[in-house]
Order: C-alpha cells, then sequence, then structure tokens
C-alpha cells in the first residue's frame, strides 16, 4: 500500500531566497508528522505544496499514491488542509459551514450527511451550531475549522499551526482530536508548529527545519537521544544553534 | 499631538492612495481635454449658417447680405429637394432652406414666409443635438424681422412677431423625417442615456462585489480552503462570476426600473398637467420618424446588445477576479477597483455628453482600447447603421474576455495567487 504521503527531494525558491531545499519525507498511514521552525524556515510553504497551492521549483510529492505536480485534482481529493489561523465564513451558522464543505467533497446527499454528523461530533460545539460563526470566540471557530478539515477523513490532513493563538485548554482539545482521527480514521497528519509540547506530545514523528531543510528528523524519543536532550526545546536549540 | 497626526497621515497617505490620486487626476485632465475639443468643435460651427436659398429673389438676396455684414460666414449650395444627400454631401449638421415663395408670402401676402429647419442626426447625445440647433434658420427669422422693421415700421405688430414659420426637418441614415431634432433625441435618449446609466451600475457593482469577496476570502484564508479541495477552479471561479452577476442584475433592474419611471414622469410632467392622449400621439410621431429614419433599432438589435452587455460584464468579472486575486489585504480591495471604475467612469461620462464614435485621433484609439467603450456606443452604432464598429468592438470584447478568462484561469493554478507579484514576494511567506 503507497503511504499517506511520499515527499521526493522537493525545491522551491521565492526569488534568489530559497525557501525549500531537497527536503525529503514520509509519512504513514495514521501517522502525525510534525515540523517544526521557526519563522521564515519554509514549514507553510511545504505544506502550501502538498496542499497543491503552491508548485515546487523541483522534485515531487506523492498523496495516496498521486503526484501533486501531475495529477493536483486526484490529491485534493484525498487532502484536507488547514490553513494558518483559518477563519470560516462568518455569515453562515457553524452547521452551514459543515454542510458546505462536506457538499465540496461528496455528492451523495448520504454521504454529505455522515460527513457533517462527524464535523458536528468532532467539534463538540453542540447547539452553538445553529449560531452564526461572526458570534463564536477564536477557540470555537478553530475547533470547528479542524472538525471541517478532519470530517471528510482525508488520507492526509494538512495543518498549518493548529493550536496557534488558543489557550491551553482549547489547544488540548484540539490535539485529542488529531489524535483521536488518526488513530480511529487512520488519517496521517501533517502539522507545522512553534510549540515544542504540542509536538512531543501529539506527533509520532517530527522534523526541525531551518533555512528549508531539515535540520533532524524522527520520533521525539529518537530526537532526545540524538541530541542528548530532556526536552524537544532543548533538541531545537541545540539542531538549529548548531550548539 | 503632532506626534499622533504624523501617525494617522502615515496611514491614510500611502501608495495606494496616490496612485488612485494620480489615476483621478489624469482621468480629469483628460475627460477635459476631450470635452474641450468637442465643445470648441460646437463653438467653431456657431458663427457659420448654411442656407440654400429656393426663393432666389432679391429680398432673399438681400437677407443673405445682410447676415454676412453681421459678421456671420455664409456657405450655400445649389438648389436640391433631396435634403438628405444635401446635408450629407455639404457635411452641414444644421442648415436653412429658404423656400421658394418666401418673400412673395412676407412682402406681398403679409403672411409668414416658410423655412425649413434642417438639422443632420449623427448620434442621440446631448452634444449632438445642440451642434444641430437650428442657427441658420433662427439668424433668418431675425433679420427678416429687422429689415420689415426698416421697412414698414409700425405696420401689422403681429404679422411683424412672427414673418417667418419653420418647418422642422431632421436627417439621418441618408433619410429624412417632418420631426423637431431635438425633441427626436429627447425620445431616443430616454432609453440611450438609461442603458449607460444601468451598464456603468453593473460594472461597478459586479467589480466591486468581486474584488471584496475575493479579498476577504484572501484575508480570511478561506479562498486556501476552497482551492485545497477537489473542486475544479474554474467551478470556484465561476460560481464567484455567477453569484456577483445575478446580484449585480437584480441591483441593475431595480434601479433601471427606478431610474425609468423617474425619467418617464419627469418628460411626461406632473400628471395633472398631462395630456395624456396628446402624449400618446407625441409618442406615435415620434416612433414613426424614427422608423422613416432607420434609427430604430431591430429586434436582432437588441439581442446584440444583450450579447456585448453580457460580454462587458463578462469582462468586468473576469478583471475583477485577477485583480482580487493581486489584493493583498481589505484596504487594498477599495482601491483595487480603481481601473475597472475608470475604464467605465470615462465611456459612461462621455457618451452622455458626445458621441464617441466622432472622437478623432490618440483619444479614439483610447477609448476604443477600453472594452467598454463598445457597449456605451452599441446603441448608436446601430442607430446610425455604423455596423463595421459595431463588430469590430464586439469581436474585441470577445478576443478581450478570452484573454482575461484565460489568464484568471492561469493565476488561479500559479503561485501569484499567495505570494503576490514577483517583485512582492515576502520573505516571511516561508
Amino acid at each position: 500500500m503507497n503511504p499517506a504521503l511520499d515527499v521526493q527531494h522537493i525545491s522551491k525558491a521565492y526569488g534568489k531566497k530559497q525557501a525549500v531545499n531537497d527536503v525529503s519525507f514520509q509519512i504513514g498511514e495514521g501517522e502525525i508528522f510534525g515540523l517544526m521552525g521557526m519563522n521564515g524556515a519554509g514549514k507553510t510553504t511545504i505544506l502550501r505544496m502538498l496542499a497543491t497551492l503552491l508548485h515546487p521549483d523541483s522534485g515531487d510529492a506523492f498523496i495516496a499514491g498521486h503526484s501533486i505536480t501531475k495529477e493536483p485534482e486526484l490529491v485534493r481529493a484525498n487532502i484536507s488542509y488547514l490553513p494558518d489561523e483559518a477563519g470560516a465564513y462568518r455569515s453562515m451558522t457553524g452547521r452551514k459551514y459543515l454542510q458546505f464543505i462536506a457538499g465540496l467533497y461528496f455528492k451523495e446527499d448520504a454521504e454529505q450527511k455522515a460527513c457533517v454528523a462527524l464535523g458536528e461530533e468532532i467539534c463538540g460545539l453542540g447547539d452553538a451550531l445553529n449560531r452564526k460563526i461572526s458570534t463564536y470566540s477564536r477557540g470555537m471557530t478553530r475547533k470547528l475549522v479542524l472538525a471541517r478539515t478532519v470530517m471528510p477523513k482525508p488520507r492526509l490532513a494538512i495543518l498549518d499551526e493548529p493550536t496557534s493563538g488558543l489557550d491551553v485548554l482549547n489547544s488540548l482539545d484540539i490535539r485529542k482530536t488529531i489524535r483521536r482521527c488518526a488513530e480511529e480514521y487512520g488519517t496521517a497528519f501533517l502539522l507545522s508548529s512553534h510549540h515544542m509540547q504540542e509536538i512531543s506530545t501529539t506527533a509520532d514523528r517530527c522534523a526541525i527545519m531551518k533555512d528549508g531543510v531539515f535540520l533532524a528528523e524522527g520520533t521525539p524519543q529518537e530526537l532526545l537521544a540524538k541530541y542528548e536532550a530532556v526536552t524537544l526545546e532543548e533538541v531545537f536549540e541545540r539542531a538549529v544553534t548548531g550548539v | 499631538m503632532m506626534h499622533l497626526l504624523r501617525k494617522e497621515l502615515s496611514e491614510l497617505i500611502n501608495k495606494q492612495m496616490l496612485l488612485g490620486l494620480f489615476g483621478t487626476l489624469l482621468l480629469i485632465i483628460l475627460m477635459g481635454v476631450i470635452m474641450t475639443n468637442t465643445v470648441s468643435e460646437s463653438l467653431e460651427v456657431s458663427g457659420e449658417l448654411h442656407i440654400v436659398d429656393m426663393d432666389d429673389t432679391d429680398f432673399s438676396k438681400q437677407i443673405l447680405s445682410a447676415l454676412k455684414e453681421d459678421g456671420y460666414t455664409i456657405e450655400t449650395c445649389e438648389k436640391s429637394d433631396d435634403l438628405a444627400q444635401l446635408m450629407d454631401s455639404m457635411k452641414w449638421d444644421e442648415a436653412a432652406i429658404i423656400t421658394e415663395g418666401f418673400t412673395k408670402s412676407v412682402l406681398e401676402e403679409k403672411r409668414a414666409g416658410e423655412i425649413y429647419n434642417v438639422s443632420a442626426l449623427k448620434s442621440t447625445t446631448s452634444m449632438s443635438a445642440m451642434l444641430a440647433e437650428n442657427t441658420s434658420a433662427d439668424a433668418i427669422t431675425e433679420k427678416v424681422q429687422e429689415l420689415l422693421m426698416e421697412q414698414t415700421l409700425g405696420d401689422n405688430m403681429e404679422f411683424l412677431a412672427e414673418p417667418v414659420t419653420s418647418t422642422p426637418f431632421t436627417v439621418a441614415n441618408g433619410k429624412e423625417a417632418q420631426v423637431n431634432s431635438s425633441l427626436l433625441v429627447s425620445s431616443l435618449s430616454l432609453f440611450d442615456k438609461l442603458m449607460p446609466l444601468v451598464l456603468f451600475m453593473l460594472i461597478v457593482l459586479t467589480s466591486q462585489t468581486i474584488i471584496t469577496a475575493v479579498g476577504a476570502e484572501k484575508s480570511d484564508k478561506t479562498l486556501e480552503t476552497l482551492l485545497a479541495s477537489p473542486v475544479p477552479r474554474g467551478h470556484i471561479i465561476g460560481a464567484k462570476m455567477l453569484a456577483a452577476l445575478i446580484v449585480a442584475v437584480i441591483y441593475a433592474v431595480t434601479y433601471g426600473v427606478g431610474f425609468l419611471v423617474t425619467m418617464v414622469l419627469t418628460v411626461s410632467g406632473t400628471g395633472e398637467n398631462v395630456d395624456l392622449g396628446e402624449a400618446v400621439t407625441g409618442m406615435a410621431q415620434m416612433a414613426q420618424a424614427t422608423t422613416a429614419l432607420g434609427l430604430q433599432i431591430p429586434m436582432w438589435g437588441w439581442g446584440l446588445v444583450i450579447v456585448q452587455l453580457m460580454l462587458t460584464i463578462g469582462i468586468a468579472l473576469m478583471s475583477s477576479i485577477i485583480l482580487g486575486a493581486l489584493v493583498q489585504d481589505a484596504k487594498g480591495s477599495q482601491t483595487a477597483s480603481l481601473p475597472i471604475l475608470v475604464c467605465a467612469m470615462f465611456p459612461y461620462i462621455l457618451s452622455m455628453v458626445s458621441d464617441i464614435r466622432h472622437m478623432e485621433g490618440m483619444a479614439q484609439i483610447v477609448m476604443y482600447a477600453i472594452p467598454f467603450t463598445h457597449t456605451f456606443a452599441a446603441t448608436s452604432c446601430l442607430r446610425f447603421h455604423d455596423m463595421p464598429l459595431f463588430w469590430g468592438g464586439l469581436a474585441y470584447q470577445a478576443v478581450f474576455l478570452i484573454v482575461m478568462t484565460a489568464l484568471a484561469l492561469k493565476l488561479y493554478q500559479s503561485d501569484i495567487l499567495f505570494i503576490g507579484m514577483p517583485k512582492r514576494r515576502k520573505k516571511n511567506e516561508t
């Protein structure tokens, strides 16, 4: 069976700035892969390329066996993307929004209903789903958009900073949801984050990026051992600074 | 205080604001140049009279001599019964024809002599009506009054008050009809003025709706969600365009009906003073004259106008889709529609006062390069049988729309949508 994601020597430059440079990695079914790095490390560029929003200059990536450069339509049928600080249509109610997103992924009415039911269950917003999104708090909106990301049960869910700007409890809820969806539906997750704690508690494997390249890659335990560190923060510091 | 003022000014005065200001200034100057040319044209001809003396008597010659002495330049020609051919061959906008027996009526029978006021109608704009005003006929009437006053002072004041009867004729498309050109222009321009207004509103509303919608989707990052979903990008663009079009049509129909009712009420008076029978008769006469002059637009013509209208809206929508995609934030949305607004406002205002078809030189090239111009000039082209220009405009719009559609589709497949134009790419995008 194909891995959920197989990235092969992918590169991308913005003018003279090499944003991503010859990066390769794989993510298996139901695996959670965390990308760590400072601002400008190249995390969002990788995610956007895999979401078929940006074109790689060289290399390729395969999602469920489909090339992001040659078969973007088939890739999009197998992914779901949550941009950093993504909002939702504020004039819609939460339920209407989930129905709208389900309509993008499924044609059959029964499939759409099942998808929406799952979304409602995942977000846990209850009666608030009948309210307009404009009345939602930041945490509620984030739960809603995470639910819409995972409810179509994509092969690969791409999440850019899924908990940025959220309080501890909301962040914990989001992390639990990610873990649960990976285990129950076999969805593979690729998520970027600044929070080492988030990566260490959520991701099965992770990579540290700097200037468009992977400095280190492995399970959190492997990285801790490799850098003789106690926390991922220490791993990150040693990998990035080289000290 | 100064510290805060500096901050507020630096927020308000930015590149986009200056660009908009500069663009508007250019627009106003260009409009001024074009308007000046048009007004100069009308002023140039105001000192010139076009008179055909069919009476050919000492009195009629005396009238012409007296007018020359008053400083008028008089252009005349051989007698002709074909008014349309006469106006066309002489390239006159207006003329007065002193009819045979004029002198006999005035000097012997002491009753008003007849002259024909002939107006060559070349467009249905107010400026055209102004150019076609009966300057020559008015000058003759004044001069006859003067001459009669000198000869028969104090005798039959009633006759002296109106010694000339003017019979209005309008020529257009090589045909003539006994109708006052100003009244005819008024009746035709009821629709010809309404259509540009509705078209202008459609362009502005659709473009602003689309640019704002795309800008909001970009800033909320819902556009990224949509574009990463398993929906063809053509469908995303198509749905946006169609929605904007439907909303714009609702607006346009509502406003259009409102303006139409207002214009009809304005034309027909307050209601109490209107003689309905007279109004209907007047409208029927105008309709007959319109048909006689070949100014009526046939059904297939209206069909073509609707096609052109759709092409124009399509171009506005596609341009907006492209501009909206290049917008970086909400502030950008406000100024992004400026190019479309300018391109719509230019031909709209000009079509109100002048006929774009009769412009010359660089101004005409600039105007024809704006795809919206051809729709604003469509009814004029059809009424005055300028079919090469109409078909050319239609073809140009179709090609323009195809190019814009291809560009929009290409843009929505490209990186530019998310990282901007090459020179504006930001390093922190990574």
